[in-house]
């Protein structure tokens, strides 16, 4: 009996049962519980009336339009400005080279709070009015890089034989940019705009503080309600979330495998 | 020549607009000022005053908290995810694929849908918020990092080492801990920071699963202080305190793994 | 056989492992050592009353009956934290602290315990609170039981505008419309908090059927009617654009800053922000606008899952005593419930120079008392002020009107930039497509 335990537990692959375990519990029954709320009224019937609040209420929509838009704006601004910075700091070749890149990865360790009440802080000091324009600036401040962080990793680690490849071909530097280096950056580009998209939506705390509460983005919607008690509409609200995050990855491996096929040495 | 120029000044700017705000806070830390943009000179009342709050708002229970809840978490985080990625290593391809889609899930969803099924697990089983729920809720979405970081070095192992062990007459826990964990170390270190500093830096879920029993993390601590005042004179100092911390920790960091690669290639 | 150093970690291991052990495990015992009976739970608003009561009070109550008690206490900042975790009714206070309106939500749904008046040989103080708010209690008395057997009214105010006078004048704040003229735009800070909001914008809107008698203020502002709502929403949406923002809590900051001029408040926080303005060389003052505002109070309660019905009620009445109140009223800066003469004693400030007619608080001959008129409003203040009841049923809708009239941020450029960036990602594989046709025409054409 006894060695029937030890081997057991010799067998290395029993010991995820614990992890699976905890994943159950933690991870898929709560998802299961979101749903579950979602498809239930206040008083516990089935019913689809979160779902038709939702539809029928224009300013939730309106909201969750509003934050796809300061999300795109975000992400486009992000990959505009960090983009050229990654690129420039994996070309670097001075032995600062790795402590330039320590202090732009280093606003990301620090609480995301404190950024957003600096940028606060900012703006009262320069005396500009805080609003839309605070927002999207607050927003691109914070997100900035967790765009770089990822495209710069992407860029470090491409074979450099590839560019030498490219250019002993005959490309002009602008077709070995375009055609080669940015190609293979994809992956890098798709894991930013997806460490900053969907993020953007999801906050509530930068929006509170750099508007005065004046403008409300989706994840504020999502925190009101389940704090003034209404789960069942917080959890419909949250499905609607998941289901945005399930097209924008898909959308997003989408294009990362059509840029791996085509590889871009046309 | 001229590309140096830009290559620097572009990247100067960034870094100019990155920290921009940061170091406006941290000179004003240094002075009594209500409103942030006077001067009124130099003094460090306000590091003074920082740890003395009330008994319902201290800033070093606070501290403490956060530090005690992110220990706590990493430590079981690591433990968990260890055993987790041993198992997950020895199973076979369809239950492999299974439990690292889920294992993901917590990396890909947006901090407050993970927030949110906590609390709705948390209610729904009637735990009172508190310690407890912040503990476990940390543990959800550290662990999968933590098997993220030492599967890959399950796959760098040499798988013949653990059976020359058994074959030497060594007993399966025996060899586990003499072959394997030694090999996993940097893989488990790497993963316990990393579990630690997502802790500690977690606002979202912890805000959603600490109850109102006065539990406070440094975040929440933030947050509510923010809500009363924006960024009140207080917070100045302690900014500054994250701030140069976070410093320190990533230069520390930066020098060991530029000493590793000086090693490597010399 | 062990020839080799022993790595150091499996020590480490056992000590975080011990600590983590004692953490648990000393927070577990805190939790079971005390019995439940002998314990008070209080649920009240964060800095609302004096802390030092908390451990004064279990020495009284054991004089007065002998018992043991402990106080747990335990505070919130948001009126809808505390009502859900009451409804919920997962936990079991046996002593909250709503706002009036909430109290009437939750006495009509049956979610309260009446007092218990049975105080043997102690007096019984809760006749100390002024007939004033006992009469205004009345109205939220449903059949078979009245508001007086079910709470006890703490602290009470009015709601106005706190302005900063040498920013604004002062008489274009005796009016709310100060805070839809655009002259002030950029430099008002309004409420979150659509109990209030809604009375201002409703009394505002039909100031005109006021002033000719058509309706009164109390209709105005309790018949919620879908007429009454739509009148709300138009004057919110006309009120928003000229606002700075929205605050719950940070208004008082602002304003002694001076990057907003006017704030919507409540009394009792206007004090304390000219108070504290004061100290830094800014002026602030508080008025009731002319048209009209709303009087609101906060009362204890026992909810249904109070376990200790009898310590709560002891404490009740021991809060009712004028020296007690005094204290709380010190600590909070809120004006009390209490109308004894002692009270209104302390209250005299000879170094005003205008009375108070408080005859309506105090009892006849009270007239004029030199008191501070922001915590204890002239009767003709209290004229134009009325009572809010909750929406109740209406509840729902008029928080749709809230969410309609706050969300609609979205506007045409938003909407052109989104529908430009879908046309591109649509655009993209499409672009591919022929780009792929195009060198394969390419090849075609090179064999």
């Amino acid at each position: 009996m006894r060695r029937k335990i030890i081997s057991f537990f010799g067998r290395r692959r029993t010991w995820s049962i614990p992890y699976a375990i905890f994943l159950l519990i933690f991870v898929l029954i709560p998802l299961a519980l979101i749903v579950y709320y979602a498809f239930t009224s206040e008083t516990g019937g089935l019913s689809f009336e979160n779902f038709r609040k939702f539809m029928q209420h224009p300013e939730a929509i309106n909201i969750l339009i509003y934050s796809i838009g300061v999300a795109m704006v975000t992400t486009i601004l992000c990959l505009l400005i960090g983009y050229p910075a990654a690129y420039l700091l994996s070309r670097l070749e001075s032995r600062m080279a790795s402590l330039l890149v320590m202090l732009f990865i280093l606003p990301m360790w620090i609480n995301f709070l404190i950024r957003t009440l600096a940028t606060v802080a900012l703006f009262g000091f320069l005396k500009l009015p805080l609003g839309e324009g605070a927002l999207m600036f607050g927003m691109v401040y914070n997100f900035l890089p967790f765009m770089i962080y990822p495209i710069y990793n992407i860029l470090q680690k491409t074979d450099p034989n590839l560019i030498e490849a490219a250019q002993d071909l005959g490309a002009t530097p602008r077709q070995v940019f375009f055609r080669t280096i940015l190609p293979l950056s994809i992956p890098g580009i798709t894991s930013g705009i997806m460490m900053v998209f969907m993020p953007v939506i999801s906050t509530f705390a930068i929006a509170e503080l750099l508007t005065i509460n004046n403008i409300k983005l989706f994840g504020t919607t999502l925190q009101e309600n389940i704090y003034n008690g209404m789960w069942n509409y917080g959890a419909a609200l949250s499905l609607v979330m998941l289901v945005l995050i399930g097209i924008t990855s898909l959308l997003n491996t989408g294009s990362t495998a059509k840029a791996s096929e085509e590889g871009g040495l046309i | 020549m001229i590309k140096k120029i830009l290559t620097s000044s572009y990247l100067g700017l960034l870094l100019v607009m990155l920290y921009a705000p940061i170091l406006i806070i941290i000179v004003f830390s240094f002075t009594e000022a209500k409103v942030l943009g006077n001067w009124t000179g130099f003094s460090l009342k306000l590091y003074a005053s920082l740890f003395q709050g009330g008994v319902t708002h201290s800033l070093s229970a606070a501290l403490w908290n956060t530090l005690i809840i992110g220990l706590t978490a990493a430590f079981i985080s690591t433990v968990l995810g260890t055993v987790a990625a041993i198992g997950i290593f020895n199973l076979q391809q369809r239950a492999q694929k299974a439990i690292s889609l889920v294992n993901s899930i917590p990396i890909l969803n947006p901090d407050i849908i993970t927030a949110i099924s906590l609390f709705l697990l948390f209610v729904s089983v009637g735990i009172s918020q508190g310690y407890t729920t912040v503990v476990l809720a940390h543990v959800t979405f550290c662990t999968p990092y933590v098997v993220l970081s030492v599967l890959p070095r399950l796959y760098r192992m040499n798988p013949s080492l653990y059976e020359a062990a058994l074959d030497l007459g060594a007993t399966p826990f025996l060899a586990l801990r003499r072959v394997m964990l030694p090999e996993l170390k940097p893989g488990m270190i790497s993963g316990f920071i990393l579990a630690f500093t997502l802790s500690i830096d977690d606002f979202v879920v912890t805000l959603f699963t600490i109850g109102n029993e006065g539990l406070e993390t440094i975040s929440t601590y933030i947050y509510a202080d923010a809500r009363k005042g924006g960024l009140t004179p207080e917070l100045r100092p302690l900014s500054a305190i994250i701030f140069v911390t976070v410093l320190i920790l990533l230069i520390i960091i930066n020098q060991r793994a530029v000493k590793k690669t000086n090693l490597k290639t010399t | 056989m062990r020839t080799f150093a022993q790595p150091k970690y499996p020590i480490v291991i056992k000590v975080l492992f011990l600590l983590i052990a004692a953490v648990f495990i000393l927070n577990a015992c805190r939790e079971s050592e005390q019995s439940r009976k002998k314990i008070l739970k209080i649920y009240n608003w964060a800095d609302y009353i004096d802390e030092d009561l908390l451990t004064e009070f279990p020495l009284w109550y054991k004089e007065q009956t002998g018992e043991e008690v402990e106080i747990v206490y335990q505070v919130f900042d948001m009126a809808e934290v505390m009502y859900t975790k009451i409804a919920l009714g997962k936990e079991d206070f046996d002593l909250v602290c709503p706002t009036q309106y909430i109290i009437e939500r939750m006495l009509k749904y049956d979610m309260l315990l009446p007092i218990d008046r049975n105080f043997g040989k102690t007096g019984d103080f809760l006749g100390n609170i002024s007939p004033f708010l006992l009469d205004r209690m009345d109205a939220f008395s449903v059949p078979g039981k009245k508001a007086a057997d079910y709470m006890v009214p703490y602290m009470w105010g009015t709601s106005g505008i706190l302005y900063n006078t040498r920013l604004i004048p002062t008489k274009e704040v005796q009016t709310w419309g100060c805070f839809w003229d655009p002259k002030n735009k950029g430099k008002i800070l309004m409420k979150d908090h659509y109990w209030d909001v809604y009375n201002m914008a409703a009394i505002w809107g039909f100031y005109p059927e006021i002033a000719s008698g058509k309706r009164t203020r109390y209709d105005v502002s309790n018949d919620h009617t879908p007429e009454d709502i739509a009148m709300v929403e138009k004057q919110l949406i006309l009120l928003k654009p000229n606002l700075a923002g929205w605050e719950a809590d940070f208004g008082k900051e602002m304003m002694t800053k001076g990057e907003v001029w006017m704030n919507y408040a409540w009394s009792g926080d206007a004090v304390w922000a000219i108070e504290e303005a004061a100290a830094v060389d800014v002026s602030l003052d508080y008025v009731v606008p002319r048209e009209g505002s709303n009087i609101w109070f906060d009362g204890w309660v026992i909810p249904k899952n109070a376990r200790n019905v009898k310590a709560a009620s002891y404490f009740l009445n021991y809060l009712c005593q004028s020296e007690i109140t005094l204290r709380n009223m010190d600590v909070s800066g809120y004006t009390s419930a209490i109308g004894t003469p002692e009270i209104r004693d302390a209250q005299i400030d000879t170094t005003l120079t205008e009375t108070v007619n408080l005859s309506y608080f105090f009892g006849p001959g009270n007239d004029s008392l030199l008191v501070n008129p922001i915590q204890y409003p002239d009767s003709s203040v209290v004229e134009r002020c009325v009572l809010l009841h909750d929406f109740l049923d209406k509840n729902d809708t008029v928080l749709e009107m809230w969410s309609r009239a706050r969300g609609d941020s979205l506007n045409r450029r938003m909407i052109f930039l989104i529908v430009g960036v879908l046309i591109l990602i649509a655009a993209l594989p499409v672009y591919r497509q022929i780009k792929k046709a195009r060198s394969k025409k390419r090849k075609q054409t090179k064999k």
